[in-house]
């Protein structure tokens, strides 16, 4: 059976850029245009069936929150229809109606009736929301004596023991500890199993493929893929990763731009010494052999910015010397955005000795495999000479980004396998 | 109706807005009390003292019109901004969004029919007492009701587009008591403008109060009925008008 059905709905807003509300504004600015027509769902069609778990997937602005808020009739649609069967609720907002001053049983009763229960309702449900709140000894006391997470945890017992036929979450699931979400997580297997309809939006990828059984791919106010979670989440993710190469693109090129002062890479080699800024805070050496460029190129040999976790990344260092000497060391480390080393090596550690290199050339560096966990990195590369001193340092030289569907955290991920007796 | 579904809800906001209207200040919900009763000893000692008004036991003239007043222009205020006031929950979660205003209505209520304990007790004390047209009083309690519900719905709906009705409010209540025969009697009204005080809904509804209360006769069926019509056509219009603005509340707060 079909519980929700979203047929062709578009949805605008006013973006208001000086705001008139009061008699004299509307009446003297009538006809001009003090907003703008925003399009925020350009015919969106949805179908949803009873027990489904589907997952709302896109950027930020695509649409999926103002999706879900019509879903819950918060707002409405400018055109087309939305309808429903049964009783919905949603954890779009925990706690609505909470009195800092009453307590945590008085609380509930005023939460609950919000979502649409009577005090009937209510008395039946109340032991299972103080057990499932795990706050049986605070419940007589006022909520303002709370921390913030036991808060949240009363305001998501009431909102998942409401008994709804739909419910609707949005990015809400980072509740309490961690043994708490997984019981949040337990509890939304549950109403999966009784029938209920779950309507999720998240950021977060894994929790999305955890739960839902579809997915639904937002993009720019019009639905990009449906079907299963799977398939969209990874063409969600293809998506991504280009867009988030492009970014990366245009800083890098930016950021070369600044470095070289509008040089280009020719007119830097014709001229070294004076050609750039010395006082890069990135950079530092004396030069006698130069880090030109780096780049970071994929298995097809075409720079990128952004990796697959698990896909070989081809390091290429083009280098310019203006010196002889008897060993050349180069170098490469890796940081994480918060600046944390996460590897670094070159090729003496490595036991390479370079006696002799060309006046110019390029050297790789080939890793089969990345294993840094999903974030942002950057890459150091240098020349050195043989005692350690840096001929040419420079830092956060390349930015670039790993995306992963796995959420673990750490740096490097461990290759690993759960056996479970 | 979605409504009744939601009166769990109802209860806890009126039960919320009358346990915590005045916490925190020393006399608490003695306040419910204190305010109408110094309200009154004001215009007494105006009215009997300064401008003197010839009429016999003038405080509990006064007094027993003065509350349903009260209760009226209070819950106007009140409703008008409280949907604005309530912008957290409106933006974040669905309920039929009148029970905002009839829940301040009816908090107000709620003060209006505890007070009448006080009044009871001050006609008493004045010797004026009860006589049988109080069963009477359950009739205008009904009307005075209907008829704040009907213009809070209403403004408190407008009030989301044109926020000048707020501020407006103040000035067009105090206007509205004075053109109210709650400080006079009606007979000190000339005959010529009698017609349209009769067109002010709150009119028969102070005489009722008084006429039940303070002269202790049945009041005036006819008018209290069509006054009572209109107060339910009004709600009628006002929930209509608050229904259809109630659609882009959540974009305009």
């Amino acid at each position: 059976m079909e519980v929700i059905k979203v047929s062709d709905v578009w949805k605008s807003f006013r973006i208001y850029h000086d705001k008139g509300s009061t008699l004299k504004e509307r009446i003297l600015f009538r006809g001009r245009n003090h907003y703008e027509e925003r399009w925020v769902l350009k015919g969106v069609n949805l179908s949803v069936e009873q027990g489904e778990s589907v997952g709302l997937l896109g950027e930020n602005g695509s649409g999926k929150s103002t999706l879900l808020k019509l879903l819950t009739r918060i707002i409405y649609p400018n055109k087309g229809t939305i309808d429903i069967r049964g009783k919905v609720s949603s954890l779009l907002e925990l706690g609505a109606g909470f009195h800092p001053d009453m307590t945590g049983r008085e609380n509930i009763y005023m939460n609950a009736s919000i979502f649409g229960l009577t005090k009937e309702d209510i008395d039946r449900k109340l032991d299972d929301i103080i057990t499932f709140s795990e706050l049986s000894p605070f419940i007589d006391t006022p909520v303002r004596t709370y921390s913030s997470g036991m808060y949240m945890r009363l305001a998501f017992s009431v909102a998942i023991n409401v008994n709804a036929d739909i419910l609707l979450i949005d990015e809400i699931l980072a509740v309490g500890d961690v043994n708490f979400q997984k019981k949040c997580y337990d509890r939304l297997r549950d109403l999966k199993r009784q029938g209920t309809t779950i309507v999720i939006v998240s950021h977060d990828l894994s929790s999305i493929e955890k739960i839902c059984d579809k997915a639904v791919w937002l993009s720019e106010g019009s639905i990009q893929a449906t079907g299963n979670t799977k398939m969209v989440i990874d063409r969600y993710m293809q998506f991504m990763n280009r867009k988030q190469e492009d970014i990366l693109k245009r800083e890098q090129v930016r950021k070369e731009g600044r470095h070289h002062a509008g040089s280009d890479g020719e007119a830097k080699e014709a001229d070294p010494e004076t050609g750039r800024p010395e006082n890069d805070p990135n950079r530092w050496g004396g030069k006698e052999v130069e880090i030109a460029n780096v780049r970071l190129l994929d298995s097809n040999g075409e720079q990128k910015y952004s990796f697959a976790y698990g896909e070989p990344v081809r390091i290429e260092i083009e280098y310019v010397s203006h010196t002889k000497t008897d060993e050349y060391v180069f170098g490469i480390g890796i940081s994480d955005r918060d600046g944390i080393p996460c590897y670094g090596t070159n090729t003496r550690i490595d036991g390479l000795k370079i006696k002799t290199i060309n006046s110019k050339g390029k050297i790789q560096c080939n890793i089969d495999k990345i294993t840094l966990i999903e974030g942002k990195y950057f890459l150091d590369v240098a020349s050195h000479a043989e005692d350690g001193r840096a001929y040419d340092y420079r830092k956060n030289l390349y930015e670039f980004a790993v995306t992963s569907p796995v959420k673990d955290t750490g740096i490097a991920r461990q290759e690993h396998q759960w056996i479970i007796d | 109706m979605e409504l009744y579904q939601y009166r769990e809800m109802l209860k806890n906001l009126v039960r919320k807005d009358l346990r915590t209207r005045y916490k925190g200040s020393f006399f608490g919900f003695l306040w419910t009390f204190i305010n109408p009763l110094l309200q009154l000893l004001v215009y007494t000692v105006i009215f009997t003292t300064i401008m003197r008004f010839d009429i016999k036991n003038y405080a509990m003239f006064l007094f027993v019109a003065l509350l349903p007043w009260i209760f009226f222009s209070n819950s106007l205020i009140g409703s008008t901004g409280s949907i604005i006031n309530n912008k957290e929950l409106i933006k974040k979660i669905f309920f039929p969004r009148e029970i905002i205003p009839i829940s301040v209505v009816t908090s107000g209520f709620v003060n209006l029919i505890l007070s009448f304990v006080i009044v009871f007790i001050a006609l008493f004390i004045s010797g004026i007492g009860i006589t049988p047209a109080i069963v009477c009083l359950p009739v205008v309690l009904l009307a005075v009701y209907v008829m704040t519900l009907g213009f809070s719905l209403l403004f408190s709906a407008l009030n989301v587009y044109v926020r000048d009705l707020e501020h407006i409010l103040g000035i067009v209540t105090m206007a509205w008591f004075y053109f109210t025969p709650v400080i006079y009697q009606v007979d000190m009204i000339p005959a010529k403008f009698l017609k349209l005080f009769f067109l002010n809904p709150m009119t028969p509804i102070t005489l009722a109060f008084r006429d039940i209360l303070y002269y202790g006769k049945a009041p005036d069926f006819t008018i209290l009925g069509i006054n009572l019509a209109t107060g339910v056509l009004l709600t009628i219009f006002g929930h209509q008008v608050f229904r259809k603005l109630q659609k882009n509340f959540a974009e305009e707060i």
